[in-house]
């Protein structure tokens, strides 16, 4: 198993698992304070979610660089700009959305937990289920036809 | 107003602090974490692969207190 296809794979399940919350949290949200709760409940998943994404998404898009001279240089560049970049964001959403009408600031707080806390389970699943050979992300002869 | 009371006025959300607070540990946090995996990959860069799945989940993780400590300001107001 590669590093990328564990990447991979976290970007997947955790994308489901963010269906489900919104799904569980979109139906709480609207008991709690009807179109509100829900709209909120869906902001805080997607926030979440795509916040924690980004990282893995980051080193997926900084490996087309793998093998090159300056591929650390560049990794760590667009690893940390991204992840940067990413609170930057979230700074700018959180002043934007805190006094917002049709925001319920709860929901939004305890969905944005639930995301946090469920996109890092599903990494720690993923991870502890791989299986990564000693050198990693190495070709050898008869892999070109695999697919990676 | 006397000199003391003007010069211990605060005024606006204490939680603009927190924040400064809660940014500091995940900081150091992923520096260091970024930091090994940067010295790592320079000792033996065919390990690139494993590493970077570790610094990925060791980033996740801390960048998940940082998250937790922006997401209070939905909560807490002055």
């Amino acid at each position: 198993m590669k590093s990328a296809e564990i990447l991979r794979a976290s970007l997947k399940w955790g994308g489901l698992l963010a269906l489900a919350i919104a799904v569980v949290g979109g139906g709480l949200g609207y008991l709690v304070d009807g179109n509100r709760g829900l709209t909120s409940a869906l902001i805080g998943t997607a926030m979440s979610i795509v916040f924690l994404g980004i990282t893995a998404a980051s080193i997926l898009f900084a490996n087309r660089w793998f093998g090159t001279d300056l591929f650390v240089p560049i990794f760590f560049g667009i690893v940390m700009g991204g992840w940067l970049i990413k609170f930057v964001l979230f700074l700018v959403l959180a002043v934007l959305l805190k006094d917002q009408p049709w925001i319920n600031p709860t929901v939004l707080f305890l969905s944005i937990i639930a995301g946090v806390i469920g996109a890092l389970t599903v990494d720690v699943i993923i991870v502890s289920k791989s299986r990564m050979p000693y050198v990693s992300d190495v070709t050898l002869p008869g892999d070109e036809k695999r697919p990676n | 107003m006397d000199a003391t009371t003007v010069l211990a006025e605060i005024n606006g959300n204490i939680a603009t602090v927190g924040y400064g607070l809660a940014a500091i540990g995940p900081a150091i946090g992923v520096g260091i974490v970024v930091g090994k995996t940067i010295e790592g990959v320079a000792r033996q860069p065919e390990l690139a692969g494993r590493l970077q799945v570790l610094m990925w989940i060791g980033i996740a993780f801390t960048e998940a207190l940082a998250f937790i400590g922006i997401a209070t300001y939905f909560i807490f107001t002055a």
